[in-house]
């Protein structure tokens, strides 16, 4: 079968507008900005990340985060009153969550379905600098490889035997920080000179195989932001 | 030698970005046991100080400090700390950026306190309990005072210069560790 | 066209990596470049693509020239558009997380107009059926897939000389044919292509010129009928992989009937698949001789590695055992009683120095017993050293004194050879030989069939336990 690449295939969002709503996210949702009058906002907020997980077809996660956020909403809102400083802790660690977790749902969202070279595209068009885009897309493509490389060498802690207890926390430390470094650092100076044999350079101009452009669902999500905000100025300074 | 950043330069400051990434989210998820927390301004600093010091021996231009606090402030902020910990950084990035530059990126101990100094991004999380209490428990009324209290308890008012010192020190003892071990390690290894 | 006039290079003060090269390659030509470990192979190649001095800093002399273009008066980026490399480690040469955006990465760098990149992108797919592995995520990829995409996003490009810098380390029978055609493709296209390798066979029916380097300098050049002729002994004087393209199924060594141990090791339910995949392996149960040196083959990709993991017990949702002699190991056990050298050996050395490498292998302490480990293994002189800072082999060798401080009986290798050149081949054969005379059992998964034939004493291919 012959292939032909499909120049539009992308996520549901422009990269530009996935940005925006994380801006947003942070804003009202674990800011808080605005409480009580962005009530209605702050759910939209709180459920549109899981909503993108399902229509990427992540089920598993988008159940479990559910989940997780209502089980802490509810276990938060039941210790009120009298409460012990560790209750109290308790509480508020589970308030953190509540917070947290959309926010940090989106961000894995936009990690997981977001093209380096179309980051880099729609950053440019922004005329954000090659400074910041370059290593951020570094980050997306390097979490990754630091994973695969922990496991490793957890794997290999596992199997010498050498599984600290308490007493040898530093050690514990030592002995996987040291290869984790060693190995990213041999890997980053293999990719840097891949990417520049290449032809990556900074402040040049790039095209982009991707069609990235502003379609029905970003006029959705960037109409819901700007209200957000606006609704939120018309609260602060007008009523 | 060019003063301009190149690719090489700008890999080389997301890579460390995503390792101390990872370290300060480990550190963060051991956060269940609630005092964590508050450690966050010890562990963080501490752990995060042996891939800066490596951080630091390919910086040799200006800019990837500064750019590295960016990102680590806002990387901060999108997971759900506050924005404090991205306008803290940027600027602390920019002293620690002339604080290596005055050591002719190569100095030790200017490393060192530029570690610390840009390793405040950490502390400026706890700015929003501090100075925004009222408003930080105020959508949560159902809360109830006691819980409040009980929370500011843990956290009083002169605990915020406290945590500062905290981090600043963490930093210099996180550094200093950072630099024995590329010592014991990297630069006996040839990879520094 | 390709001219190097009188070039030196040193990393570092104290070693010549180049030593006096004069060479010119011609256009549409294919040269190969081999020679042993260390020879300088890689170091010439770098300085056709610019590494050398734009990345790689150095003290360098002479100049070279690629067509009308000076490398050391360019810039990488411009020399980026006429030269194109494919290096050796898979993992680490991409830029992108997935594969498609990968093949554009070099046509977008230089700008070029995303129409054209399309149907650049569309002919490479087509050509060499690479429609399967398009739209994945590179962290999906086994290690011979990674190398087909990194060949294909060079052919994407439009330029006129190919770089090969030790293609074929991480490849298997498979990845090598595959590679072939690439480089079968490029000779069409008539691309100046240099290669630095020294698995070599695969290469000849594409090959013009070979020079071959040692310390440094080009000491012969061979005409392609010339080292087409060459016969395995003097290939292998030459430091050289002599191993014909062979399907590692189709290997079969002289297993010495009867002679082989009768006290077997029983492994069972050994079952292992991805979160809601197909099972990688599904064995009920196998046998595995003690004392032997077994070599478990098959291609890139297979679940050998894997195998491995599981078999050392470090795979959780595995629940095989293993029963030696009247003991029956769980995940656990194992773990305390194999020993695995890892492919990528640097994730298991953790400590300042190769003796504090050892020691903390042992039960208790014994530096006088631990000296006496590294002196067997040849690496007394290194005790001090950072076991980072050794060579491959060397590395290799010092997790092997670990594991022999251990006091395991069981060790695993995955893939000892993968990358090595003849004589450090012959050594890892060596080794495992001294292993199992000690009464170790060796277990190792490979590809390499020059490896096979020196030393396993048993071999099983990975196929025939999978069904």
């Amino acid at each position: 079968m012959e292939y032909r690449i499909d120049r539009d295939a992308h996520s549901l969002l422009d990269p530009r507008t996935k940005l925006l709503l994380l801006f947003t996210s942070s804003v009202f949702v674990v800011g808080n900005a605005g409480e009580k009058w962005m009530f209605v906002f702050y759910w939209i907020l709180v459920f549109l990340p899981v909503l993108l997980l399902f229509i990427e077809k992540e089920w598993k996660a988008g159940i479990i985060s559910i989940a997780i956020y209502i089980a802490s909403f509810y276990a938060q809102k039941s210790l009120q009153h009298d409460l012990t400083v560790f209750e109290s802790a308790l509480a508020l660690m589970l308030y953190i969550i509540t917070k947290i977790l959309p926010t940090a749902i989106l961000a894995r969202y936009i990690v997981k379905t977001t093209k380096v070279s179309e980051f880099l595209a729609a950053m440019n068009r922004m005329h954000v600098t090659d400074k910041l885009t370059i290593p951020v897309s570094v980050i997306f493509r390097f979490f990754p490889t630091v994973m695969e490389e922990s496991k490793s060498i957890n794997d290999a802690m596992r199997m010498r035997g050498v599984e600290m207890g308490a007493g040898k926390a530093a050690e514990a430390v030592e002995y996987r920080m040291v290869p984790l470094i060693a190995s990213c650092s041999i890997i980053g100076e293999e990719l840097s000179a891949a990417a520049m044999t290449r032809g990556l350079d900074v402040g040049k101009k790039r095209s982009c195989i991707w069609n990235i452009s502003f379609g029905f669902p970003d006029v959705i999500i960037i109409t819901l932001c700007l209200i957000c905000f606006i609704w939120w100025i018309v609260g602060r300074f007008y009523i | 030698m060019n003063n301009r950043l190149n690719a090489k330069d700008l890999i080389n400051v997301g890579i460390y970005t995503a390792i101390s990434a990872v370290i300060c989210c480990l550190v963060a998820m051991t956060g269940v046991i609630p005092i964590m927390m508050v450690l966050l301004v010890v562990f963080v600093p501490i752990l995060t100080g042996i891939p800066y010091m490596m951080f630091l021996t390919k910086v040799k231009k200006f800019g990837m400090i500064l750019i590295l606090n960016i990102l680590m402030g806002a990387l901060m902020w999108v997971t759900g700390m506050s924005y404090y910990a991205l306008i803290v950084g940027t600027i602390t990035g920019l002293i620690a950026e002339l604080i290596y530059r005055i050591g002719k990126y190569s100095s030790k101990w200017h490393g060192i306190i530029a570690y610390a100094v840009s390793g405040l991004y950490c502390w400026a999380n706890y700015i929003g309990i501090f100075f925004n209490a009222d408003a930080y428990f105020s959508t949560r009324q159902n809360f109830g005072q006691d819980y409040i209290d009980a929370i500011t308890k843990m956290l009083p008012p002169w605990m915020c210069p406290v945590l500062l010192v905290v981090d600043l020190l963490c930093g210099v003892i996180g550094g200093w560790i950072g630099s024995k071990v590329l010592k014991k390690h990297f630069e006996k290894a040839g990879i520094a | 066209m390709i001219n190097f006039t009188n070039v030196s290079f040193q990393y570092t003060e104290e070693r010549d990596c180049l030593k006096n090269i004069d060479l010119t390659i011609n256009d549409g030509e294919v040269v190969l470049v081999c020679g042993p470990s260390g020879c300088g192979k890689s170091t010439l190649v770098r300085c056709v693509n610019g590494l050398i001095p734009h990345y790689y800093q150095g003290r360098m002399t002479g100049s070279v020239t690629v067509g009308e273009t000076d490398v050391s008066k360019t810039t990488l980026r411009k020399l980026s558009r006429h030269v194109g490399t494919v290096f050796q480690n898979p993992r680490s040469q991409f830029f992108n997380v997935d594969t498609t955006s990968e093949l554009a990465f070099g046509c977008e760098n230089f700008g070029i107009d995303p129409g054209d990149i399309e149907q650049r992108i569309n002919a490479v797919v087509n050509r060499h059926d690479l429609g399967k592995l398009m739209d994945r995520s590179i962290f999906k990829l086994s290690g011979g897939e990674k190398q087909k995409i990194a060949c294909a996003s060079i052919a994407v490009e439009p330029i006129d000389t190919v770089i090969l810098d030790e293609p074929s380390a991480n490849l298997d029978y498979a990845g090598i044919c595959e590679l072939r055609k690439m480089i079968e493709a490029w000779k069409e296209e008539h691309k100046t292509i240099l290669i630095a390798e020294h698995r070599i066979s695969y290469l000849f029916p594409y090959l013009t010129r070979a020079l071959l380097m040692n310390s440094g300098e080009i000491v012969k050049e061979f005409k392609a009928e010339e080292i087409r002729s060459l016969s395995e002994e003097e290939l292998h004087r030459l430091g050289l992989r002599a191993e014909e393209l062979q399907d590692p199924a189709d290997i079969s060594i002289d297993m010495e009937e009867g002679k082989t141990n009768d006290n077997k090791m029983v492994l069972s339910n050994m079952k292992y698949s991805y979160k809601g995949e197909q099972p990688v392996f599904d064995i009920p149960q196998m046998e595995l001789p003690k004392g032997e040196i077994i070599g478990i083959t098959g291609t890139n990709g297979a679940g050998k590695s894997t195998f491995l993991r599981c078999l050392c017990g470090l795979e959780r949702s595995c629940k095989a055992v293993l029963k030696v002699d009247n003991e029956v190991w769980n995940n656990k056990m194992r773990r305390r009683n194999i020993y695995m050298v890892m492919q990528d050996v640097n994730h298991q050395l953790f400590t300042d120095s190769v003796l504090d490498e050892v020691m903390i292998s042992q039960r208790t302490e014994d530096r006088e017993e631990a000296l006496e480990i590294l002196d067997s293994l040849d690496l007394k002189e290194y005790a001090d050293k950072h076991p980072l800072s050794l060579s491959g082999g060397q590395k290799q060798r010092v997790a092997v004194a670990s594991a022999i401080a251990s006091g395991r009986n069981i060790i695993l290798f995955d893939e000892p050879t993968s990358g090595l050149d003849y004589s450090h081949m012959l050594q890892v054969s060596e080794l495992l030989k001294k292993l199992r005379d000690n009464g170790k059992t060796v277990i190792m998964v490979t590809h390499d069939i020059e490896l096979i034939k020196n030393a396993c004493t048993v071999v099983i291919p990975f196929a025939s336990l999978k069904k």
